[in-house]
């Protein structure tokens, strides 16, 4: 009697074993079709501007970061530009020479639309097992690590003179063109940068 | 080299990694319409040998952009008439091109099994690489949006130039040169 039980005991063991293998192997060489559906575009909103870009800019970058012990590396692809709203200047035409004042500038900075604009490398856990637990960083987490990287990317052009240079090229387009316009010297002012509060 | 120095320096994340690569491009444009487009995607992994429902949605912006290369006006683009106190002013033609995405993903809807993994980064970029391919395609596809665009843009220069020379005194005629590119520009940056 005891014989029997351990016999068919040994048996079943032996079925459900093969039949997870079986789920395994299946689940992992059946062709999946892609469990990923996409909706067609709809236009959020349309806006009217008047802005010059003297700057575009285009950036890869690494980001390694650490958030609620979880670090995720990465690299992203940037997309961005440096403008200046012109639409309500500041002109005085009064005299022989017509003065403008440089406005404040517009950095934007985006991820790109390339191919592979944010590749995700590794993710893992840096507190206790570490090693053997699988990091799942949420999307709110991701959207805080995108946000800090957007930040010292802009940081890093104010630090590196890019924002001033494109302050310099501002001065010298719409000298230009507004030269072209009204027929007179024109001398646009620089405040110079504004204050970076990032 | 980079990324290799990144990844052997720990992940501290205190250190800011250094860039891998940056192009910075001096431009003169004169940028007049901006459209933001909304994708949104859907991830769901549900299959009978696994317990439980995985289902996300997420969407995120994307942004065109219309322009003018004032680079391209030359001096002789306007004409003065002081006669009639009116000015003939020829801009260069309309161009779109695609202005990059937002970095952050918005989270529509999640549905997660209590047996299931939740989402992780690496599908999450995966989803927006979809939704990135989608949208270019359907740019390609149709014209109207670039339409839509290059209209707002012209109506937004011609009010710009009008007022700005009535200012002066003068009345403006506004043009644009015609041979505007047919085709939405994914970027007008060179790759490394």
């Amino acid at each position: 009697m005891t014989k029997t039980i351990i016999k068919l005991s040994l048996t079943l063991i032996a079925v459900l074993a093969v039949a997870a293998g079986a789920i395994v192997l299946y689940s992992r060489f059946t062709s999946r079709k892609s469990n990923i559906e996409v909706e067609k575009v709809r236009v959020n909103e349309v806006t009217a501007m008047v802005q010059l870009c003297t700057m575009d800019i285009y950036n890869e970058v690494p980001v390694l970061d650490t958030i609620n012990s979880k670090v995720i590396f990465a690299v992203q692809k940037q997309r961005g530009s440096i403008s200046f709203d012109i639409e309500h200047l500041d002109i005085d035409a009064s005299g022989d020479t017509v003065r403008i004042v440089l406005p404040p500038e517009i950095v934007q900075l985006r991820e790109a639309t390339d191919d592979n604009s944010w590749q995700v490398i590794d993710t893992k856990y840096t507190g206790m097992l570490g090693h053997i637990r699988v990091p799942r960083i949420s999307v709110n987490e991701e959207n805080r690590v995108k946000a800090k990287l957007q930040r010292n990317s802009i940081r890093r052009l104010y630090a590196d003179g890019t924002v001033a240079h494109a302050r310099a090229e501002a001065v010298k387009n719409l000298e230009q063109m507004m030269e072209k316009l009204f027929r007179r010297p024109v001398q646009v002012v620089d405040p110079g940068p504004s204050a970076e509060t990032h | 080299m980079a990324v290799a120095a990144a990844l052997l320096g720990g992940c501290s994340g205190k250190e800011e990694p250094p860039q891998l690569y940056q192009e910075l491009k001096a431009a003169d444009k004169l940028v007049l319409a901006s459209m933001s487009l909304t994708k949104t995607a859907r991830l769901e992994d549900s299959q009978w040998y696994k317990i439980g429902k995985r289902i996300a949605v997420y969407s995120y912006d994307s942004y065109l952009e219309a322009f003018i290369d004032m680079s391209l006006l030359k001096p002789e683009d306007v004409v003065f008439d002081d006669a009639t106190r009116t000015v003939r002013l020829t801009l260069p033609p309309v161009e779109v091109e695609l202005a990059g995405r937002d970095m952050q993903m918005r989270k529509v809807y999640e549905n997660i099994g209590v047996f299931r993994s939740d989402i992780d980064p690496k599908e999450r970029a995966a989803v927006k690489e979809q939704a990135n391919r989608s949208l270019k395609k359907e740019l390609e596809a149709d014209g109207g949006f670039r339409r839509q665009l290059e209209e707002t843009a012209r109506r937004k220069a011609r009010k710009y130039f009008e007022s700005l020379l009535e200012s002066q005194g003068y009345t403006a005629v506004v043009d644009f040169r015609s041979d505007s590119q047919q085709d939405v520009k994914s970027s007008n940056l060179s790759m490394p």
